[in-house]
């Protein structure tokens, strides 16, 4: 593989892609932000995934789960998009601290 | 042949589920929709207890399906189990959709698309398998969660519901990539020898990993601290979906939960009181259980207070789990209380599906003041359920809650049984409390009261669930057998 970047390397980006996904998760309050948190949350998942699968390149296992993370999160999204909008048109506002109908 | 047939429950499902959309695309009719979508996970159930008596060891060829799947007597019990629990909110949903003026037939198809993703979750034996089960059921739940539109507390429940339920996958799938990278196994037998062998390459990463993945269990089975999003999403979801996620839904994730921990994390050292995971799923158990007992009594809401009292259901059911490191017959009881809790579960909130009506929905305790006294027929099965619920001798719920502490007595953890005993009777305050309101109270001059709805299908769901909870709660013995059984596979 030539000069290959170190195994280690990837591991740190997927953690501060982590990192990053979480706190932007639980700090921001608009749903729009919250989903593309989640987005870059998987995209952790997936890069270590895929990096991680360079260990044991005799096998495909990281690289498949990867495709079927895509998948089900592309469906995933569809749906969440749509209920976003459907809040946005009740309440016209995509802010979840503003959503707050239901407590104790 | 012998592949079809091991697999013939989910099989049916998801034939069923495709027959079913056709059926709603073409016909004119509606009312018979809930019924199919009943009969089809019915047949599942019906095809999974085929299968268990036929017995696993006459069938040939399985070894095919491994890692991906995995059929043995665990997940025919849950087969059965979660085929059970949708059977009955599907006609709860019959009755309810109707009456609220919101029936369509997607709410079956998503319930019974749900259905196939827990039940694969039962089944599954790698990582990528429980995933794709785990979206799928959740996705299901999401959509059924939102489906009142015009409703803003439906919308809001359903926005909460899916923030923190990807954000909970995405958690789970980040640490079974840790797990991944440090042993190069997804699939969970993988991951058990890898991890028993000690050849992890990177042990830090694999204990960053396994925490990981416990937190993610933790959100899905709703375990405090990780519980924010359950009362909301039940109190909002249109009742017969809060009953579909409170059985169905959870009993998916308990079967996540068990075989995650006990297949994948299942060597000596995770499972050991000093380097392993029952530590912290002792700390939740005992959390969950009081701090949702304590909310669940200061809810004004019936509904709320049902969420709560789910919240620490899965609080009991993790103390079995904790116990279960133990062996003994710990794992057996959580599989019965499982059982027990889902038909006492459907048929309280089929009993508060029936005594309220379109616009006149019953959903605070005040809603229900005086309505044993005006109506005595509709008010039984609340109070039956709640006192099921609660622990009342003679139902299923007494028995379930005697058999998971006394195993727990068994098995040698002292503490956590009377934790949970002493839980279990103050949690009993709140369910009696809505006996209290039913048959004790007048409702306040001028207040609007909640008007009982009549339905055929919500009255069949109840009786079902009520043979169930006094079947079991009277002779359950071999119920107990057929949950002891199903525990061999994962011990």
């Amino acid at each position: 593989m030539g000069t290959d970047i170190p195994l280690f390397h990837y591991v740190v980006l997927s953690g501060i892609l982590f990192a990053i996904g979480g706190i932007g998760f639980m700090v921001r309050r608009n749903v729009l932000f919250s989903l593309l948190s989640i987005e870059i949350l998987l995209n952790a998942v997936n890069l270590s995934l895929v990096a991680f699968n360079r260990l044991r390149p005799q096998n495909h296992t990281g690289h498949i789960l990867t495709f079927f993370v895509i998948a089900a999160e592309a469906a995933e999204v569809a749906v969440g998009l749509a209920i976003v909008i459907s809040l946005y048109r009740l309440k016209r506002t995509v802010r979840v601290d503003e959503a707050d109908l239901l407590r104790n | 042949m012998d592949i079809l047939i091991a697999l013939s429950p989910i099989v049916a499902v998801s034939v069923g589920a495709l027959l079913l959309m056709l059926a709603e695309a073409f016909s004119k009719q509606r009312s018979g929709i809930a019924l199919g979508a009943a009969v089809i996970q019915a047949s599942g159930a019906v095809f999974a207890g085929a299968v268990w008596i036929y017995g696993l060891d006459a069938l040939s060829g399985l070894d095919v399906l491994k890692p991906w799947l995995i059929v043995d007597r665990f997940t025919l019990f849950f087969d059965m189990l979660i085929c059970l629990g949708g059977a009955l909110a599907s006609l709860l949903a019959g009755g309810y959709l109707r009456e609220h003026r919101i029936e369509r037939g997607e709410f079956y198809a998503l319930m019974l698309f749900a259905t196939i993703g827990a039940m694969m979750i039962a089944s599954a034996g790698d990582t990528l398998t429980l995933f794709i089960g785990l979206e799928t059921m959740s996705i299901g739940a999401y959509a059924m969660t939102a489906f009142r539109r015009g409703s803003q507390r439906s919308t809001e429940a359903a926005v909460k519901y899916f923030l923190l339920g990807s954000f909970a996958a995405a958690l789970l799938l980040y640490g079974f990539a840790l797990l991944y990278g440090a042993t190069g196994h997804t699939d969970l037998a993988g991951l058990a020898a890898s991890l028993k062998g000690n050849e992890t390459q990177f042990p830090q990463l694999a204990v960053i990993g396994m925490l990981l993945v416990i937190v993610g269990l933790a959100f899905k089975v709703s375990a405090v601290p990780f519980h924010a999003w359950t009362p909301d999403a039940y109190e909002g979801a249109p009742t017969p979906a809060t009953s579909y996620m409170a059985v169905a839904v959870k009993a998916g994730a308990f079967a996540m939960l068990m075989r995650v921990l006990f297949v994948a994390f299942g060597d000596e050292r995770s499972m050991s009181w000093f380097a392993g995971w029952p530590p912290v799923v002792a700390a939740l158990a005992v959390v969950t259980m009081s701090v949702a007992n304590l909310i669940a009594g200061r809810q004004e809401s019936v509904k709320r207070m049902l969420a709560y009292s789910s919240i620490a259901h899965a609080g009991y059911l993790l103390v079995g789990v904790v116990c279960a490191t133990r062996g003994g017959e710990a794992l057996s009881s959580v599989l019965f209380y499982l059982l027990t809790y889902t038909v006492s579960t459907i048929g309280a909130f089929g009993g508060l599906i029936l005594c309220g009506s379109y616009g006149k929905e019953a959903v605070s305790y005040e809603d229900l003041s005086g309505l044993g006294k005006r109506n005595p027929a509709v008010a039984l099965p609340l109070a039956f359920f709640c006192m099921s619920l609660a622990g009342i001798p003679p139902t299923a719920g007494f028995f379930g809650k005697w058999y998971l502490i006394k195993s727990a007595m068994d098995g040698g953890f002292h503490w956590l049984a009377i934790i949970a005993l002493v839980n279990s009777v103050f949690g009993a305050y709140y369910y009696l409390r809505v006996l209290v309101f039913l048959y004790m109270r007048e409702p306040a001059a001028g207040a609007p009261v909640a008007v009982p709805m009549k339905s055929g299908y919500v009255a069949a769901a109840l009786i079902l669930a009520a043979v169930f909870v006094v079947m079991l709660g009277l002779s359950p013995d071999s119920a107990i057998d057929v949950a002891t059984k199903a525990t061999i596979a994962v011990q």
